[in-house]
Protein backbone atom coordinates (compact mmCIF):
# COMPACT_ATOMS: atom_id res chain seq x y z
CA UNK A 1 0.00 0.00 0.00
CA UNK A 2 1.49 3.77 -0.99
CA UNK A 3 1.00 5.46 2.27
CA UNK A 4 1.09 9.02 0.69
CA UNK A 5 -1.35 8.15 -1.71
CA UNK A 6 -3.49 6.69 1.18
CA UNK A 7 -3.21 9.74 3.28
CA UNK A 8 -3.85 11.93 0.64
CA UNK A 9 -7.50 9.57 -0.35
CA UNK A 10 -7.77 10.39 3.49
CA UNK A 11 -7.51 13.99 3.68
CA UNK A 12 -9.08 14.60 -0.35
CA UNK A 13 -12.01 12.42 1.34
CA UNK A 14 -12.40 14.42 4.47
CA UNK A 15 -12.35 17.59 2.66
CA UNK A 16 -15.13 16.65 0.17
CA UNK A 17 -17.09 15.31 3.29
CA UNK A 18 -16.59 18.76 4.90
CA UNK A 19 -18.31 19.85 2.08
CA UNK A 20 -21.16 17.38 2.21
CA UNK A 21 -21.31 19.03 5.69
CA UNK A 22 -22.30 22.05 4.30
CA UNK A 23 -25.14 20.67 3.38
CA UNK A 24 -26.11 18.60 6.54
CA UNK A 25 -25.57 21.45 8.73
CA UNK A 26 -28.77 23.31 6.38
CA UNK A 27 -30.76 20.28 7.05
CA UNK A 28 -29.51 20.16 11.16
CA UNK A 29 -30.80 23.68 11.40
CA UNK A 30 -34.33 23.21 10.50
CA UNK A 31 -34.86 19.76 11.92
CA UNK A 32 -33.36 20.64 15.45
CA UNK A 33 -36.47 23.58 15.38
CA UNK A 34 -39.18 21.49 14.07
CA UNK A 35 -37.85 18.09 13.56
CA UNK A 36 -38.70 17.90 9.76
CA UNK A 37 -35.88 16.85 7.47
CA UNK A 38 -36.52 19.18 4.64
CA UNK A 39 -35.74 17.60 1.46
CA UNK A 40 -35.87 20.87 -0.27
CA UNK A 41 -32.29 21.45 1.24
CA UNK A 42 -30.79 20.21 -1.92
CA UNK A 43 -33.11 22.73 -3.83
CA UNK A 44 -32.46 25.38 -1.87
CA UNK A 45 -28.58 24.84 -2.28
CA UNK A 46 -29.17 25.27 -6.11
CA UNK A 47 -31.33 28.16 -5.90
CA UNK A 48 -28.75 29.37 -3.38
CA UNK A 49 -26.26 29.39 -6.35
CA UNK A 50 -28.37 30.29 -9.17
CA UNK A 51 -29.21 33.78 -7.08
CA UNK A 52 -25.75 34.76 -6.78
CA UNK A 53 -25.02 34.03 -10.19
CA UNK A 54 -28.34 36.22 -11.28
CA UNK A 55 -25.96 39.27 -9.34
CA UNK A 56 -22.65 38.53 -10.74
CA UNK A 57 -23.67 37.31 -14.29
CA UNK A 58 -26.39 38.38 -15.50
CA UNK A 59 -26.24 41.54 -13.50
CA UNK A 60 -22.50 41.45 -13.78
CA UNK A 61 -22.09 42.64 -10.10
CA UNK A 62 -18.57 41.56 -8.11
CA UNK A 63 -19.12 38.13 -5.88
CA UNK A 64 -18.51 40.18 -2.68
CA UNK A 65 -21.77 42.17 -3.55
CA UNK A 66 -23.76 39.17 -5.20
CA UNK A 67 -23.31 36.67 -2.02
CA UNK A 68 -24.53 38.53 0.81
CA UNK A 69 -27.28 39.96 -1.61
CA UNK A 70 -28.17 36.94 -2.14
CA UNK A 71 -27.98 35.43 1.50
CA UNK A 72 -30.32 38.25 2.40
CA UNK A 73 -32.78 37.04 -0.64
CA UNK A 74 -32.81 33.57 0.59
CA UNK A 75 -33.05 34.25 3.94
CA UNK A 76 -36.45 36.11 3.24
CA UNK A 77 -37.13 33.01 1.19
CA UNK A 78 -36.39 30.66 3.75
CA UNK A 79 -38.83 32.03 6.10
CA UNK A 80 -41.54 32.67 3.45
CA UNK A 81 -41.89 29.18 2.22
CA UNK A 82 -42.23 28.53 6.18
CA UNK A 83 -44.69 31.43 6.59
CA UNK A 84 -46.36 30.10 3.60
CA UNK A 85 -46.11 26.24 3.13
CA UNK A 86 -45.37 24.62 6.34
CA UNK A 87 -47.01 26.95 9.44
CA UNK A 88 -50.16 25.56 8.57
CA UNK A 89 -49.32 21.91 8.63
CA UNK A 90 -48.03 22.09 12.49
CA UNK A 91 -49.49 19.19 14.54
CA UNK A 92 -50.24 17.29 10.84
CA UNK A 93 -48.45 14.18 10.51
CA UNK A 94 -44.96 14.17 9.65
CA UNK A 95 -45.79 12.40 6.47
CA UNK A 96 -48.32 15.21 5.63
CA UNK A 97 -44.78 17.79 6.27
CA UNK A 98 -42.02 15.46 4.26
CA UNK A 99 -44.25 15.35 1.22
CA UNK A 100 -45.00 19.24 1.45
CA UNK A 101 -40.83 19.47 1.65
CA UNK A 102 -40.52 17.72 -1.53
CA UNK A 103 -43.41 19.41 -3.06
CA UNK A 104 -41.07 22.78 -2.73
CA UNK A 105 -38.43 20.82 -3.94
CA UNK A 106 -39.96 20.02 -7.39
CA UNK A 107 -41.26 23.27 -6.93
CA UNK A 108 -37.83 24.96 -6.84
CA UNK A 109 -36.04 22.37 -9.31
CA UNK A 110 -38.61 23.35 -12.41
CA UNK A 111 -38.75 27.26 -11.40
CA UNK A 112 -34.74 27.11 -11.57
CA UNK A 113 -35.27 25.44 -14.74
CA UNK A 114 -37.67 27.31 -16.22
CA UNK A 115 -35.43 31.01 -15.38
CA UNK A 116 -32.16 29.41 -16.05
CA UNK A 117 -32.48 26.22 -18.01
CA UNK A 118 -30.09 23.42 -17.99
CA UNK A 119 -26.97 23.89 -19.24
CA UNK A 120 -24.38 24.15 -16.48
CA UNK A 121 -22.61 27.37 -15.77
CA UNK A 122 -19.83 27.97 -13.56
CA UNK A 123 -19.41 30.56 -10.45
CA UNK A 124 -16.09 31.89 -11.20
CA UNK A 125 -15.00 31.95 -7.67
CA UNK A 126 -11.55 32.76 -8.46
CA UNK A 127 -9.89 30.33 -6.45
CA UNK A 128 -6.73 28.90 -8.57
CA UNK A 129 -6.55 25.38 -10.12
CA UNK A 130 -3.26 24.96 -9.79
CA UNK A 131 -2.05 22.11 -7.70
CA UNK A 132 -1.40 22.95 -4.19
CA UNK A 133 0.79 20.00 -2.34
CA UNK A 134 0.57 19.45 1.79
CA UNK A 135 4.26 17.67 2.20
CA UNK A 136 4.00 15.23 -0.68
CA UNK A 137 -0.49 14.66 -0.93
CA UNK A 138 -1.75 16.40 -3.60
CA UNK A 139 -4.89 18.61 -2.40
CA UNK A 140 -8.13 20.88 -4.27
CA UNK A 141 -7.75 24.26 -3.39
CA UNK A 142 -11.67 24.70 -3.42
CA UNK A 143 -12.28 22.06 -1.65
CA UNK A 144 -10.17 23.75 0.81
CA UNK A 145 -12.02 26.66 0.70
CA UNK A 146 -14.89 24.75 1.04
CA UNK A 147 -14.09 23.36 4.18
CA UNK A 148 -12.64 26.09 5.76
CA UNK A 149 -16.76 27.72 5.24
CA UNK A 150 -18.21 24.70 6.80
CA UNK A 151 -15.86 24.61 9.78
CA UNK A 152 -16.67 28.59 10.07
CA UNK A 153 -20.02 27.66 10.11
CA UNK A 154 -20.02 25.25 12.83
CA UNK A 155 -17.78 27.29 14.72
CA UNK A 156 -20.13 30.28 14.17
CA UNK A 157 -23.58 28.09 15.04
CA UNK A 158 -21.90 26.61 18.37
CA UNK A 159 -21.51 30.45 19.19
CA UNK A 160 -24.90 31.87 18.19
CA UNK A 161 -26.57 28.65 20.01
CA UNK A 162 -25.18 30.14 23.28
CA UNK A 163 -26.61 33.34 22.71
CA UNK A 164 -29.94 34.30 23.93
CA UNK A 165 -31.30 34.08 20.51
CA UNK A 166 -29.68 30.76 20.48
CA UNK A 167 -30.69 29.32 23.49
CA UNK A 168 -34.44 29.84 22.71
CA UNK A 169 -33.83 28.05 19.20
CA UNK A 170 -32.53 25.07 21.44
CA UNK A 171 -35.49 25.13 23.68
CA UNK A 172 -38.07 25.11 21.07
CA UNK A 173 -36.02 22.03 19.45
CA UNK A 174 -36.60 20.24 23.31
CA UNK A 175 -40.02 20.91 23.86
CA UNK A 176 -42.54 23.00 21.68
CA UNK A 177 -45.37 23.29 24.02
CA UNK A 178 -43.12 24.39 26.86
CA UNK A 179 -41.91 26.78 25.01
CA UNK A 180 -45.11 28.21 24.06
CA UNK A 181 -45.93 28.10 28.04
CA UNK A 182 -43.20 30.66 28.47
CA UNK A 183 -43.99 33.02 26.02
CA UNK A 184 -41.26 32.08 22.89
CA UNK A 185 -42.84 32.42 19.77
CA UNK A 186 -41.83 28.98 18.44
CA UNK A 187 -43.23 30.23 14.88
CA UNK A 188 -40.87 32.57 14.62
CA UNK A 189 -37.89 30.41 15.86
CA UNK A 190 -39.36 27.76 13.20
CA UNK A 191 -39.18 30.51 10.54
CA UNK A 192 -35.48 31.94 11.51
CA UNK A 193 -34.15 27.91 11.50
CA UNK A 194 -35.51 28.15 7.19
CA UNK A 195 -33.99 31.67 6.99
CA UNK A 196 -30.40 30.62 8.23
CA UNK A 197 -30.86 27.32 6.31
CA UNK A 198 -31.50 29.00 3.56
CA UNK A 199 -28.38 31.49 4.17
CA UNK A 200 -26.09 28.15 4.47
CA UNK A 201 -27.49 26.94 1.67
CA UNK A 202 -25.81 30.06 -0.45
CA UNK A 203 -22.80 29.22 1.03
CA UNK A 204 -23.46 26.00 0.05
CA UNK A 205 -24.25 26.35 -3.63
CA UNK A 206 -21.47 28.49 -4.38
CA UNK A 207 -18.99 26.47 -3.34
CA UNK A 208 -20.37 23.39 -4.48
CA UNK A 209 -21.00 25.53 -7.83
CA UNK A 210 -17.45 26.15 -8.02
CA UNK A 211 -16.87 22.57 -7.65
CA UNK A 212 -19.14 20.97 -10.31
CA UNK A 213 -20.94 24.16 -12.01
CA UNK A 214 -24.15 25.32 -11.19
CA UNK A 215 -26.92 23.79 -12.95
CA UNK A 216 -30.04 20.71 -11.90
CA UNK A 217 -27.86 18.40 -10.23
CA UNK A 218 -26.47 20.86 -7.37
CA UNK A 219 -30.35 19.55 -6.05
CA UNK A 220 -28.68 16.08 -5.69
CA UNK A 221 -26.46 17.02 -3.26
CA UNK A 222 -29.56 16.52 -0.76
CA UNK A 223 -28.67 12.35 -0.64
CA UNK A 224 -25.15 13.24 0.35
CA UNK A 225 -26.54 15.61 3.00
CA UNK A 226 -29.20 13.62 4.30
CA UNK A 227 -26.84 10.66 4.85
CA UNK A 228 -24.37 12.57 6.78
CA UNK A 229 -26.88 14.38 8.78
CA UNK A 230 -28.37 11.03 9.08
CA UNK A 231 -25.59 9.65 10.63
CA UNK A 232 -24.95 12.50 12.63
CA UNK A 233 -27.74 12.56 14.43
CA UNK A 234 -29.81 14.79 12.22
CA UNK A 235 -30.06 17.56 15.16
CA UNK A 236 -26.82 17.92 15.93
CA UNK A 237 -24.39 20.38 14.00
CA UNK A 238 -21.29 19.01 15.52
CA UNK A 239 -22.89 15.41 14.30
CA UNK A 240 -22.98 17.51 10.73
CA UNK A 241 -19.29 17.84 10.87
CA UNK A 242 -17.98 14.66 12.05
CA UNK A 243 -20.13 12.49 10.15
CA UNK A 244 -19.59 14.40 6.89
CA UNK A 245 -15.37 13.75 7.29
CA UNK A 246 -16.59 10.17 7.97
CA UNK A 247 -18.43 9.74 5.24
CA UNK A 248 -16.32 11.56 2.90
CA UNK A 249 -13.06 9.12 3.96
CA UNK A 250 -15.40 6.18 3.70
CA UNK A 251 -16.27 7.07 0.36
CA UNK A 252 -12.77 8.06 -1.35
CA UNK A 253 -10.52 5.03 0.66
CA UNK A 254 -13.08 2.60 -0.01
CA UNK A 255 -14.19 3.26 -3.47
CA UNK A 256 -10.35 3.14 -4.16
CA UNK A 257 -10.36 -0.25 -2.36
CA UNK A 258 -13.38 -1.86 -4.06
CA UNK A 259 -13.93 0.12 -7.93
CA UNK A 260 -11.03 -2.56 -9.22
CA UNK A 261 -13.61 -5.20 -7.90
CA UNK A 262 -16.88 -3.44 -8.87
CA UNK A 263 -15.59 -1.97 -11.80
CA UNK A 264 -16.33 1.43 -11.06
CA UNK A 265 -19.27 3.32 -9.32
CA UNK A 266 -18.88 2.19 -5.57
CA UNK A 267 -19.05 5.74 -4.39
CA UNK A 268 -22.79 5.69 -4.44
CA UNK A 269 -22.99 2.02 -2.98
CA UNK A 270 -20.92 3.32 0.16
CA UNK A 271 -23.10 6.30 1.21
CA UNK A 272 -26.01 4.06 0.76
CA UNK A 273 -24.54 1.59 2.96
CA UNK A 274 -24.03 4.13 5.43
CA UNK A 275 -27.35 5.28 5.39
CA UNK A 276 -29.04 1.95 5.28
CA UNK A 277 -26.96 0.48 8.15
CA UNK A 278 -27.19 4.07 10.22
CA UNK A 279 -30.84 3.53 10.17
CA UNK A 280 -30.23 0.08 11.09
CA UNK A 281 -28.14 0.28 13.74
CA UNK A 282 -28.29 3.50 15.71
CA UNK A 283 -31.06 5.24 14.15
CA UNK A 284 -30.23 8.25 16.29
CA UNK A 285 -26.50 8.65 14.59
CA UNK A 286 -23.29 9.42 16.20
CA UNK A 287 -24.59 12.19 17.95
CA UNK A 288 -28.83 12.59 18.06
CA UNK A 289 -30.01 13.02 20.86
CA UNK A 290 -33.65 11.42 20.31
CA UNK A 291 -34.58 8.41 18.82
CA UNK A 292 -35.38 9.18 15.24
CA UNK A 293 -38.44 6.97 14.94
CA UNK A 294 -41.00 9.79 14.77
CA UNK A 295 -39.96 10.55 11.69
CA UNK B 1 -64.04 37.35 51.42
CA UNK B 2 -66.82 36.06 49.71
CA UNK B 3 -65.97 35.16 46.17
CA UNK B 4 -69.35 35.44 44.99
CA UNK B 5 -69.75 39.13 45.33
CA UNK B 6 -69.13 40.17 41.74
CA UNK B 7 -66.35 42.74 42.51
CA UNK B 8 -64.78 41.77 39.33
CA UNK B 9 -62.40 44.72 39.64
CA UNK B 10 -60.34 42.89 42.37
CA UNK B 11 -60.23 39.59 39.92
CA UNK B 12 -56.98 39.03 38.45
CA UNK B 13 -58.56 36.25 36.70
CA UNK B 14 -62.44 35.34 35.88
CA UNK B 15 -64.31 32.60 33.96
CA UNK B 16 -67.60 33.11 33.00
CA UNK B 17 -69.05 29.37 31.82
CA UNK B 18 -66.21 28.58 29.35
CA UNK B 19 -66.66 25.31 27.17
CA UNK B 20 -63.77 23.51 25.28
CA UNK B 21 -64.18 21.52 22.78
CA UNK B 22 -61.08 18.97 21.43
CA UNK B 23 -60.76 18.38 17.85
CA UNK B 24 -64.16 20.03 17.59
CA UNK B 25 -66.00 17.22 18.68
CA UNK B 26 -64.69 16.09 22.24
CA UNK B 27 -67.08 18.58 25.08
CA UNK B 28 -63.76 18.41 27.73
CA UNK B 29 -65.01 21.29 29.86
CA UNK B 30 -68.74 22.07 30.02
CA UNK B 31 -69.95 25.29 31.18
CA UNK B 32 -66.80 26.27 34.07
CA UNK B 33 -66.51 29.52 36.20
CA UNK B 34 -63.64 30.24 38.30
CA UNK B 35 -62.25 33.74 39.71
CA UNK B 36 -59.14 34.17 41.17
CA UNK B 37 -58.73 37.21 42.98
CA UNK B 38 -55.67 39.82 43.03
CA UNK B 39 -52.96 38.61 45.11
CA UNK B 40 -55.25 35.16 45.78
CA UNK B 41 -54.09 31.77 45.90
CA UNK B 42 -57.21 29.48 44.71
CA UNK B 43 -56.61 26.18 43.70
CA UNK B 44 -58.56 23.57 41.21
CA UNK B 45 -59.42 20.08 42.42
CA UNK B 46 -60.61 17.11 40.95
CA UNK B 47 -59.66 13.56 40.12
CA UNK B 48 -58.22 12.09 36.87
CA UNK B 49 -59.44 13.41 33.42
CA UNK B 50 -62.08 16.16 35.33
CA UNK B 51 -60.89 18.78 32.97
CA UNK B 52 -58.55 20.77 35.32
CA UNK B 53 -55.39 20.76 33.16
CA UNK B 54 -58.13 22.01 30.05
CA UNK B 55 -59.06 24.65 32.10
CA UNK B 56 -55.49 25.95 32.52
CA UNK B 57 -54.51 25.57 28.88
CA UNK B 58 -57.99 27.79 28.10
CA UNK B 59 -56.95 30.54 30.30
CA UNK B 60 -52.97 30.32 28.63
CA UNK B 61 -54.28 29.83 25.25
CA UNK B 62 -52.01 26.38 25.05
CA UNK B 63 -55.10 24.70 23.74
CA UNK B 64 -54.75 26.06 20.67
CA UNK B 65 -51.45 23.53 20.51
CA UNK B 66 -53.81 20.59 21.10
CA UNK B 67 -56.43 21.38 18.73
CA UNK B 68 -58.71 22.42 21.23
CA UNK B 69 -61.05 25.70 21.41
CA UNK B 70 -62.58 27.67 23.74
CA UNK B 71 -66.36 27.07 22.24
CA UNK B 72 -68.43 29.56 24.68
CA UNK B 73 -67.99 31.70 27.61
CA UNK B 74 -65.32 34.26 28.51
CA UNK B 75 -61.82 34.62 29.87
CA UNK B 76 -60.97 38.00 31.58
CA UNK B 77 -57.52 38.89 32.39
CA UNK B 78 -56.70 42.13 34.48
CA UNK B 79 -60.24 42.80 32.98
CA UNK B 80 -59.52 42.40 29.38
CA UNK B 81 -61.10 40.01 27.79
CA UNK B 82 -58.11 38.05 25.85
CA UNK B 83 -59.64 34.71 24.12
CA UNK B 84 -58.38 35.83 20.68
CA UNK B 85 -54.56 36.33 22.25
CA UNK B 86 -51.43 33.99 20.85
CA UNK B 87 -50.26 32.18 23.77
CA UNK B 88 -47.18 34.21 23.85
CA UNK B 89 -48.94 37.15 23.97
CA UNK B 90 -50.60 35.92 27.28
CA UNK B 91 -47.37 35.62 28.89
CA UNK B 92 -46.25 38.93 28.09
CA UNK B 93 -49.59 40.20 29.44
CA UNK B 94 -48.68 38.52 32.84
CA UNK B 95 -49.95 35.18 32.43
CA UNK B 96 -47.77 32.13 33.09
CA UNK B 97 -48.51 28.35 32.75
CA UNK B 98 -46.09 25.73 34.63
CA UNK B 99 -47.73 22.70 32.04
CA UNK B 100 -47.88 19.13 33.85
CA UNK B 101 -45.14 16.87 33.90
CA UNK B 102 -42.78 19.33 34.92
CA UNK B 103 -41.64 19.77 31.13
CA UNK B 104 -38.06 20.86 31.63
CA UNK B 105 -35.97 22.01 28.52
CA UNK B 106 -33.60 18.78 29.36
CA UNK B 107 -30.92 19.57 26.89
CA UNK B 108 -30.52 22.55 28.17
CA UNK B 109 -29.00 23.70 31.58
CA UNK B 110 -30.59 25.27 34.23
CA UNK B 111 -29.37 28.22 33.77
CA UNK B 112 -30.12 28.38 30.48
CA UNK B 113 -33.96 27.16 30.96
CA UNK B 114 -34.20 30.31 33.06
CA UNK B 115 -32.63 32.29 30.54
CA UNK B 116 -35.10 31.02 27.42
CA UNK B 117 -37.84 32.30 29.60
CA UNK B 118 -36.92 36.11 30.05
CA UNK B 119 -38.84 38.23 28.17
CA UNK B 120 -36.66 39.46 25.47
CA UNK B 121 -37.18 43.37 25.77
CA UNK B 122 -35.49 42.74 29.43
CA UNK B 123 -31.55 43.82 30.17
CA UNK B 124 -28.83 41.50 30.59
CA UNK B 125 -28.16 43.14 34.30
CA UNK B 126 -32.40 42.67 34.70
CA UNK B 127 -31.94 38.64 33.90
CA UNK B 128 -29.18 37.73 35.77
CA UNK B 129 -30.10 39.44 38.81
CA UNK B 130 -33.84 37.36 38.31
CA UNK B 131 -31.96 34.19 38.00
CA UNK B 132 -29.89 35.10 41.29
CA UNK B 133 -33.56 35.62 42.68
CA UNK B 134 -34.26 32.22 41.47
CA UNK B 135 -31.53 30.59 42.69
CA UNK B 136 -32.37 31.82 46.34
CA UNK B 137 -35.61 30.26 46.20
CA UNK B 138 -34.25 27.35 45.09
CA UNK B 139 -30.70 26.87 46.25
CA UNK B 140 -30.69 23.42 44.96
CA UNK B 141 -30.64 24.57 41.53
CA UNK B 142 -27.77 27.17 42.25
CA UNK B 143 -25.88 23.78 42.65
CA UNK B 144 -26.89 22.18 39.36
CA UNK B 145 -26.88 25.28 37.37
CA UNK B 146 -24.71 23.81 34.59
CA UNK B 147 -26.10 20.31 34.60
CA UNK B 148 -28.46 19.08 32.11
CA UNK B 149 -31.61 19.45 33.16
CA UNK B 150 -32.76 16.33 32.10
CA UNK B 151 -30.94 14.54 34.63
CA UNK B 152 -31.76 16.63 37.21
CA UNK B 153 -34.32 15.05 40.19
CA UNK B 154 -38.19 15.58 40.01
CA UNK B 155 -38.44 17.84 42.60
CA UNK B 156 -35.54 20.01 40.95
CA UNK B 157 -37.12 20.06 37.74
CA UNK B 158 -40.43 21.16 39.25
CA UNK B 159 -38.43 23.96 41.20
CA UNK B 160 -36.98 24.72 37.65
CA UNK B 161 -40.05 24.53 35.52
CA UNK B 162 -41.33 27.07 38.97
CA UNK B 163 -38.66 29.46 38.06
CA UNK B 164 -38.58 29.34 34.85
CA UNK B 165 -42.04 30.46 34.88
CA UNK B 166 -41.54 32.80 37.54
CA UNK B 167 -38.62 34.02 34.40
CA UNK B 168 -41.62 35.43 32.37
CA UNK B 169 -42.34 38.05 35.39
CA UNK B 170 -46.04 36.95 35.77
CA UNK B 171 -48.91 38.49 37.72
CA UNK B 172 -51.24 35.06 37.62
CA UNK B 173 -49.03 31.91 37.97
CA UNK B 174 -50.86 28.85 37.21
CA UNK B 175 -49.28 25.64 38.61
CA UNK B 176 -50.38 22.14 36.99
CA UNK B 177 -49.84 19.31 39.65
CA UNK B 178 -46.28 20.68 41.09
CA UNK B 179 -46.85 17.84 43.87
CA UNK B 180 -47.13 14.98 41.30
CA UNK B 181 -44.95 12.10 42.29
CA UNK B 182 -42.85 14.32 45.03
CA UNK B 183 -42.21 13.21 48.02
CA UNK B 184 -44.05 15.47 51.04
CA UNK B 185 -40.88 17.18 51.92
CA UNK B 186 -40.79 18.75 48.76
CA UNK B 187 -43.96 19.34 48.21
CA UNK B 188 -44.08 21.68 51.40
CA UNK B 189 -40.75 23.43 50.57
CA UNK B 190 -41.70 24.26 46.67
CA UNK B 191 -45.37 25.03 48.00
CA UNK B 192 -43.80 26.98 50.66
CA UNK B 193 -42.06 29.13 48.32
CA UNK B 194 -44.53 29.97 46.46
CA UNK B 195 -46.67 31.13 48.93
CA UNK B 196 -43.89 32.95 50.21
CA UNK B 197 -43.74 34.61 46.62
CA UNK B 198 -47.26 35.39 46.82
CA UNK B 199 -47.09 37.14 50.01
CA UNK B 200 -43.76 39.08 49.36
CA UNK B 201 -44.82 40.16 45.43
CA UNK B 202 -48.71 39.65 45.22
CA UNK B 203 -48.40 37.47 43.01
CA UNK B 204 -51.70 35.22 42.09
CA UNK B 205 -51.75 31.60 42.06
CA UNK B 206 -53.94 29.69 40.47
CA UNK B 207 -52.77 25.83 41.73
CA UNK B 208 -54.46 22.71 39.92
CA UNK B 209 -53.90 19.90 42.36
CA UNK B 210 -55.34 16.07 42.88
CA UNK B 211 -53.26 16.53 46.50
CA UNK B 212 -56.04 18.21 48.21
CA UNK B 213 -54.90 18.18 51.03
CA UNK B 214 -51.34 20.03 50.59
CA UNK B 215 -53.39 22.44 48.25
CA UNK B 216 -56.06 23.54 50.73
CA UNK B 217 -53.19 24.39 53.21
CA UNK B 218 -52.34 27.20 51.15
CA UNK B 219 -54.85 28.63 48.72
CA UNK B 220 -57.78 30.72 50.33
CA UNK B 221 -60.67 28.96 48.02
CA UNK B 222 -60.98 26.11 45.89
CA UNK B 223 -63.26 24.74 43.28
CA UNK B 224 -64.54 21.24 42.97
CA UNK B 225 -63.89 20.11 39.21
CA UNK B 226 -65.76 16.73 38.51
CA UNK B 227 -66.69 16.01 34.80
CA UNK B 228 -65.54 19.27 33.08
CA UNK B 229 -68.04 20.77 35.80
CA UNK B 230 -67.46 22.61 38.93
CA UNK B 231 -69.27 20.85 41.45
CA UNK B 232 -68.57 22.47 44.52
CA UNK B 233 -66.80 26.01 45.38
CA UNK B 234 -65.95 27.03 48.59
CA UNK B 235 -63.18 28.49 51.40
CA UNK B 236 -60.44 26.37 51.76
CA UNK B 237 -61.10 25.78 55.49
CA UNK B 238 -64.63 24.87 54.57
CA UNK B 239 -63.73 22.59 52.36
CA UNK B 240 -60.99 20.63 54.62
CA UNK B 241 -64.23 20.41 56.97
CA UNK B 242 -66.12 18.30 54.28
CA UNK B 243 -66.73 15.32 54.46
CA UNK B 244 -67.09 13.90 51.29
CA UNK B 245 -64.32 15.97 50.52
CA UNK B 246 -62.12 13.74 53.02
CA UNK B 247 -63.64 10.69 52.24
CA UNK B 248 -62.57 11.15 48.48
CA UNK B 249 -58.91 11.97 49.52
CA UNK B 250 -58.48 10.23 52.77
CA UNK B 251 -59.13 6.91 50.70
CA UNK B 252 -62.30 6.28 52.29
CA UNK B 253 -63.91 6.56 48.79
CA UNK B 254 -63.15 3.19 47.67
CA UNK B 255 -62.33 3.85 44.58
CA UNK B 256 -65.72 6.10 44.49
CA UNK B 257 -66.24 9.12 42.62
CA UNK B 258 -67.41 12.33 43.54
CA UNK B 259 -70.70 12.05 41.19
CA UNK B 260 -71.30 8.49 42.76
CA UNK B 261 -71.42 10.12 46.23
CA UNK B 262 -74.66 10.81 46.82
CA UNK B 263 -75.49 13.71 49.20
CA UNK B 264 -72.73 15.25 47.65
CA UNK B 265 -74.50 15.77 44.11
CA UNK B 266 -77.49 17.33 46.40
CA UNK B 267 -75.28 19.75 47.84
CA UNK B 268 -73.56 20.70 44.51
CA UNK B 269 -73.61 24.26 43.21
CA UNK B 270 -73.93 24.80 39.22
CA UNK B 271 -72.08 27.86 38.69
CA UNK B 272 -72.61 27.46 34.99
N1 LIG C 1 -55.46 16.96 23.59
C1 LIG C 1 -56.64 16.39 23.86
N2 LIG C 1 -57.42 15.92 22.86
C2 LIG C 1 -58.61 15.34 23.13
N3 LIG C 1 -59.10 15.19 24.36
C3 LIG C 1 -58.38 15.63 25.40
C4 LIG C 1 -57.11 16.25 25.21
N4 LIG C 1 -56.62 16.58 26.42
C5 LIG C 1 -57.53 16.20 27.31
N5 LIG C 1 -58.61 15.63 26.71
C6 LIG C 1 -59.80 15.11 27.39
O1 LIG C 1 -60.38 16.14 28.13
C7 LIG C 1 -60.80 15.68 29.40
C8 LIG C 1 -60.16 16.50 30.50
O2 LIG C 1 -58.77 16.27 30.47
P1 LIG C 1 -57.76 17.09 31.39
O3 LIG C 1 -56.40 16.76 30.94
O4 LIG C 1 -58.14 18.51 31.39
O5 LIG C 1 -58.04 16.45 32.81
P2 LIG C 1 -57.29 16.68 34.19
O6 LIG C 1 -58.34 17.10 35.16
O7 LIG C 1 -56.16 17.57 34.02
O8 LIG C 1 -56.82 15.22 34.55
P3 LIG C 1 -55.47 14.72 35.24
O9 LIG C 1 -55.63 14.91 36.69
O10 LIG C 1 -55.40 13.28 34.87
O11 LIG C 1 -54.35 15.51 34.67
C9 LIG C 1 -60.44 14.21 29.47
O12 LIG C 1 -61.60 13.47 29.17
C10 LIG C 1 -59.42 14.04 28.39
O13 LIG C 1 -59.50 12.76 27.83
MG1 LIG D 1 -54.17 17.34 34.14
Amino acid sequence: MDWIFLSELTVNGALTGLLYSLVAIGLVLIYKSSAVPNLAQGALTMTGAYVVLAFSHNLGWPLWVAIPLAAVIMFLLGMGIERVALRRLAGRPIVMILMMTMGIDIFLRGTTLAIWGGSSRSVNLGVSYDPFFLGDMLLSRIHIVGAAVAIALFVGFLLFFRTRLGIRLRAISDDYLASWSIGISVERGVGLSWGLASVVAVATGVIWGEVQGVDQSLSVLLLKGLTVAVLGGLDSIVGAIVAGIILGILESVGADFLDPFVGGGSRDLIVAAVLILTVMIRPHGLFGRHDIERV
Amino acid sequence: MAQNDSNTKDMILSLNSIEVLYDSVLLAIKGVSVEVPRGGMVALLGSNGAGKSTTLKAISGLLKAERGKVSRGEIKFDGKLIGDILPQDRVALGICHVIEGRRVFDHLTPDENLEAAAPISMSRAKIKSEKERMYEYFPRLAERKSAQSGYLSGGEQQMLAIGRALMTQPRLLMLDEPSLGLAPFLVAEIFGIIQRINKEQGLSVLLVEQNAVAALEIVSHGYLIENGRVVMHDTAGALKENSDIQEFYLGGGEGKNFHEIKHYSRRKRWLS
